[in-house]
């Protein structure tokens, strides 16, 4: 995938995270690129680590600050507690016309993936995208309680019932994206 | 009887002070090389000024961070419990381990750099290295091994913070470093950047680097930033200080868009890469430690003169395009009317000036601002937090620096100017085949 259908997946990806009520910051982006990344295998090709609060990838980063240069996209202040939005600029309506193909070809996944995170805080896309990070990255085959604690001791300040809570959902949102449609 | 407290003049800070253990860092091989390494590659050839070394701009980054660390743990600047909670107690054994370790963190942050420092980094060094690996790696040798316990500091300690989480992949960060590398290489208000803009402008006469970094430093303060139920300390401002961080960041922009990114600037970096990749063994910098402490600036420009004056050496012709100073000219840059019709403009310009040139013509640029480091907490008077883009204009609306240039072989400038006005509409329009994966 190119530069450009990489651009216009995030694009479709923040328009459907705003239709169901997201206010789509950068962390709302970040964790929703990386379940689409992992549930999906759609090759945007970007490095997730696990960082302060869950998988983050510098790079996504990056290209977020780059499709603003491009003026596909543009930040949007919000009062506190929220950080800012990202919306779509003026730019973004023609990039996704020239890659309509590349976007019908995953908004089956996009609307999955913005459907289960619709209007979640933070914290708790937090604990979601830390609890597939564990069971896909470092513990495939643990169980849920082996996962559940693996979570709290990466991240301290997430305790044992939102991180058995998370395993669970992440598990069933796993088989959920593998049911054939 | 050793001096226990060294001063080192600056041009920047006056006095820079080490003590006697600090100076074995500083006498340690790694480090001394780097004053054979210019901090801006070759920009003295457009601005003659600009010939200082990563060796001062390593000192006074070290410099800055001790000062950013002794304000930001004073308990009178700490405002909340969240934050109280993170930093060690004044005094502690734990607030002077880390003060050490950031300092020379700080001092070593640049270690790894390769010769003319980004001038030929990315195409040159093997797949998954970059400079801040060789950074690691020197922080973690043997010579300097022997240096951190004298200190009585860990190496893994000072390279976290050296090069921070986006480079030190595999080590957990906890909020407490992550603020101190911040200190270091943080997007908005890293002491890194703070050296280089005020060395870089003083250096190459240039006054767009400037900004009041005594009130900047003095404002800085570690605020709780909350994103929707998340609350993470990291490093704001005093609303007081907010305009000398508009004018930093705001520094950043005109000395990218001036001076970094000067396309004449750029096009020397991309022949002198042409001539390392001839001229290299297989094209490539070493990455064992010993081969890469042998190379610095002095030893490549020897190397390069040579092959500008021999057509039968590696690397004669970019060489001789340095030296001679016959770069290639600019041929086409990226504008707002361009990158509405098509984002990637300057690619397609470049690919169509390749077909209808040869490759060996046409050279190009790439370059976009990463991070977001216009948004940071800031407190105001009365202890309220806001976001920075609440409460000012100028920062959300300080333009992304992109540049995107196409070179073209002197020789065939005035043909290919004729052609791009003839054909740039063509050139740049997004195709539909271009759909297809």
């Amino acid at each position: 995938m190119n530069r450009l259908q990489c651009d216009v997946v995030i694009l479709s990806l923040i328009d459907n995270l705003k239709e169901k009520g997201s206010w789509c910051g950068e962390t709302h982006i970040q964790k929703a690129t990386y379940f689409l990344q992992k549930l999906f295998n759609i090759p945007l090709g970007f490095e997730f680590i696990l960082y302060k609060h869950g998988p983050f990838s510098f790079d996504l980063s990056d290209e977020l600050t780059a499709m603003r240069a491009d003026m596909l996209i543009r930040l949007q202040p919000q009062p506190r507690p929220y950080g800012p939005s990202l919306v779509p600029s003026n730019g973004s309506e023609s990039i996704k016309k020239h890659f309509s193909s590349t976007l019908k070809k995953y908004d089956r996944n996009i609307q999955f993936v913005a459907n289960k995170f619709r209007n979640r805080g933070v914290s708790e896309l937090e604990r979601l995208a830390t609890a597939l990070y564990v069971t896909q990255e470092i513990n495939p085959n643990g169980s849920s309680e082996f996962r559940a604690q693996c979570i709290t001791e990466l991240k301290p300040h997430i305790n044992m019932i939102e991180a058995r809570a998370a395993v669970k959902e992440v598990d069933e949102i796993i088989i959920e994206s593998q049911e054939p449609k | 009887m050793a001096k226990n407290i060294h001063e080192i003049r600056d041009p920047i800070h006056n006095f820079i002070r080490l003590d006697s253990n600090e100076r074995k860092v500083l006498d340690s091989r790694p480090f001394q090389r780097l004053r054979y390494i210019h901090q801006l590659g070759l920009t003295y050839l457009l601005y003659p000024g600009a010939t200082h070394r990563r060796f001062e701009h390593s000192l006074g980054v070290m410099e800055l961070a001790s000062r950013v660390y002794d304000v930001i743990t004073n308990p009178a600047n700490i405002f909340h419990d969240t934050v109280r909670d993170e930093v060690p107690p004044l005094d502690s054994f734990k607030h002077q381990y880390w003060r050490q370790v950031l300092r020379m963190a700080a001092l070593c942050h640049d270690i790894g750099h390769l010769p003319f420092s980004h001038a030929a980094e990315k195409e040159l060094l093997p797949e998954g290295w970059n400079h801040e690996r060789l950074t690691l790696e020197i922080i973690r040798s043997a010579e300097m091994e022997s240096i951190w316990k004298e200190i009585k500091i860990t190496s893994d300690d000072v390279a976290k913070l050296a090069v921070g989480p986006k480079y030190f992949r595999e080590i957990y960060f906890s909020n407490w470093e992550a603020i101190l590398s911040e200190i270091i290489t943080g997007n908005s208000f890293g002491v890194d950047r703070m050296d280089y803009l005020l060395r870089d402008s003083h250096h190459a006469g240039v006054a767009y680097g400037k900004f009041d970094h005594y009130r900047l430093i003095d404002t800085l303060r570690i605020l709780p930033k909350e994103e929707d139920g998340s609350i993470e300390p990291v490093l704001g401002i005093e609303e007081g200080g907010l305009h000398t961080a508009e004018s930093l960041l705001l520094a950043r922009y005109f000395m990218y868009t001036q001076l970094y990114f000067h396309s004449i600037r750029r096009i020397y970096d991309i022949h002198l890469q042409d001539f390392l990749k001839e001229w290299l063994p297989e094209g490539y910098f070493p990455t064992a430690l010993l081969d890469h402490l042998q190379l610095n600036d002095n030893t490549i420009l020897t190397e390069l003169f040579k092959a500008a004056d021999d057509v039968t050496l590696n690397g004669h012709d970019p060489a001789r395009r340095i030296v001679n100073r016959e770069h290639f000219k600019l041929l086409y840059q990226r504008n707002p009317r361009d990158v509405n019709e098509n984002p990637d403009s300057a690619k397609a310009v470049f690919k169509a000036a390749c077909d209808k040139f040869g490759e060996n013509n046409v050279r190009k640029d790439n370059y976009k601002q990463g991070g977001n480091g216009h948004e940071f907490p800031v407190i105001t008077e009365d202890n309220q937090i806001f976001s920075s883009l609440e409460l000012s204009d100028t920062l959300k609306n300080v333009p992304i620096v992109a540049v995107d240039y196409v070179f073209i072989n002197p020789e065939l400038y005035q043909d290919a100017v004729k052609w791009k006005k003839e054909n740039i509409q063509t050139i740049i329009l997004l195709r539909k085949e271009e759909n297809h994966e």
